[in-house]
């Protein structure tokens, strides 16, 4: 084995980092932009099709770009914003424009299916479309959109390895850094043990939350 | 209050328009339990939705108390939401709050204080009989004591009108019965106008006083239940009150008078305090007739006794004659059987 355990080390904290870094940025975009993907709809609180239809063209159109492409696409932008284009900060920048639109399109699908008729009670007590974003919808969405943000995150975690391509650090750069250019498969197998752990101590939590709101 | 004057309500524009309403006239007093009934697609929902502009007419207006709600800004139609209640077929309670926080929520919304909510709470839950279910969440609770949460919620904010929209369509016979005897009960005890709209004409005659028939988006008949229970006029709303009224002639009756070669055969109703009058003994003697009672039923509208007997006549023609005539000069309805074909 080329590594030794502090090295393992920082690269899981660099991944947590990435991680947790791109989820918050990326959720405090895709939230309100899923919100707003589903209020803007036909016969929804606040109709308004030309908005409607350029957000879900935009978030189409970064839905449609593979991570890796975005990766190297948006470098300009990764520059403008961290100052560099390599390292792990300057992951999180494509990161959030790969998750933020995804969990816009998870969360505008959690929202979806609550129930109409919810919406309806809502609206004939006189509550105000504040009122009813976050006291009807969201809450009776949580459930769900707990564990669309698990599905994200669990999202996150794999692109943010892939990020290890372009030396963004963390667990991926670590794998493909000595595990495949240099041969070290007890690295590689390491890396990915950890990897399989993380993933499944997610979605289960994820999964326990979910069921926690909703009661069963 | 509620008056509708020449409301219309057309979906969508152009060739995919929707008709649903057309020139709706209704005035609902204060205080009535008022019935619209229709078939699938009537129009009903579109009509009770545009009294708190969950949809827009079209044309025309709807004034709650004398204000035009169609005039109001958008607060202004808010508040006076809360002055209006709605219950639904399909409850449309919040699945992720108990039932304490789905009654308090239209409270909390006006940003009422804890303690009084919570009072307030308490007490709608006694009233619909659920004071001890304030920390279940909806999905413990059957149909009927979900619909009972709906309809505490919908009393929170002390509204004078609640509309109920297939309040009970959702719900068995037995069910249906207790949640209509509480809406009887809050109209009685808080004076509180009730709209409700329903496909059930069971429902209409268990707790409304008066009734409007719906018909693709018009009106075609409307009065107190009494009334048109007893004399429909429209084929539709004859049809409706056959639905429950039983005074339809039973299959086997039909056969037996379709065999009769000179039929005299006549449906008599009875209606209040003609009901109690001993006719057909008075008749068969004064007139030297036989009088053979085929059928026969005696309901209740509205506490009003209602009777309707199908009675073959057997004698001279003319001595017939002159005993229809007379049961008419007693104002009670006689209809020829055969030519009214049952
Ligand atoms: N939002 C809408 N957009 C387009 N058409 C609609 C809409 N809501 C109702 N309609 C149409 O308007 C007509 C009347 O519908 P409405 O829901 O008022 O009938 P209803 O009497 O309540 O029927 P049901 O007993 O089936 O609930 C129907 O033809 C229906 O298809
Ligand atoms: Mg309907």
């Amino acid at each position: 084995m080329l590594v030794d355990s502090t090295q393992i080390i920082e690269a899981l904290w660099e991944t947590l980092w990435m991680v947790g870094f791109s989820l918050l940025f990326s959720a405090l975009i895709g939230l309100p932009l899923g919100i707003l993907l589903v209020i803007t709809r036909k016969g929804h609180l606040w109709e308004n099709a030309p908005l409607f239809n350029v957000l879900n063209g935009v978030v189409n159109v970064f839905r449609s770009v593979p991570f890796i492409i975005l990766l190297v696409a948006i470098v300009p932008v990764t520059r403008f914003i961290v100052g560099t284009s390599i390292g792990t900060a300057a992951t999180v920048v494509p990161l959030v424009f790969y998750a933020g639109p995804y969990i816009a399109r998870l969360i505008e699908n959690s929202l979806l299916e609550v129930d109409k008729g919810v919406i309806e009670a809502a609206e004939a007590m006189g509550a105000t479309p504040n009122q009813i974003i976050f006291r009807f919808l969201i809450p009776e969405a949580l459930s769900s959109l707990v564990l669309a943000l698990t599905i994200a995150t669990v999202g996150l975690v794999g692109a943010s390895a892939m990020a290890g391509a372009v030396g963004g650090g963390g667990l991926g750069d670590l794998a493909i850094t000595y595990g495949y250019q240099r041969f070290d498969t007890t690295t590689m197998y390491i890396t990915l043990g950890i990897l399989i752990i993380m993933v499944q101590g997610l979605q289960t939590t994820g999964n326990l939350m979910s069921k926690k709101i909703r009661r069963s | 209050m509620i008056q509708f004057s020449s409301v219309s309500k057309t979906y969508g524009s152009g060739k995919d328009a929707v008709q649903a309403l057309s020139g709706i006239d209704l005035t609902i007093e204060t205080g009535e339990i008022y019935g619209v009934i229709g078939f699938s697609g009537a129009g009903k929902s579109s009509l009770i939705r545009c009294v708190n502009l969950l949809e827009r007419p079209t044309e025309g207006t709807i004034k709650i108390h004398g204000k035009d709600l169609t005039s109001l800004s958008k607060k202004e139609v808010r508040q006076t939401r809360k002055d209006i209640g709605m219950i639904f077929q399909h409850f449309n309670l919040l699945n992720s709050k108990t039932v304490y926080h789905n009654v308090a929520m239209p409270l909390l919304l006006s940003g009422e204080e804890k303690k009084k909510v919570s009072q307030r709470v308490a007490d709608l839950l006694d009233f619909v009989g659920l004071g001890d279910k304030a920390d279940q969440y909806p999905d413990q609770l059957s149909g009927g004591q979900k619909q009972r949460v709906g309809i505490a919620r919908a009393l929170a904010t002390n509204p004078s009108i609640l509309l109920c929209d297939e309040a009970t369509s959702a719900l068995d016979p037995e069910t249906t019965q207790s949640i209509l005897e509480l809406l009887r009960k809050v109209n009685k005890e808080y004076k509180i106008t009730i709209l409700m709209i329903t496909h059930e004409m069971g429902v209409i005659r268990e707790i409304c006083d008066k009734v409007a028939v719906l018909e693709s988006g018009s009106i075609i008949e409307q009065g107190t239940v009494f009334d048109v229970f007893t004399d429909p006029q429209h084929r539709t709303t004859q049809k409706f009150v056959r639905s429950i009224m039983n005074d339809g002639l039973p299959e086997s009756i039909l056969n037996e008078i379709n065999r009769k070669e000179h039929k005299h055969i006549y449906r008599i109703q009875f209606t209040g305090s003609t009901t109690g009058y001993p006719l057909l003994s008075r008749v068969s003697r004064e007139f030297a007739l036989d009088l053979n009672v085929l059928y026969g039923n005696i309901t209740e509208l509205q506490g009003i006794p209602y009777g309707n007997l199908i009675v073959e006549f057997i004698g001279e023609r003319a001595d017939i004659q002159r005993a229809l005539l007379s049961i008419q000069q007693q104002h009670i309805t006689v209809k020829d059987v055969i030519r009214d074909a049952g």
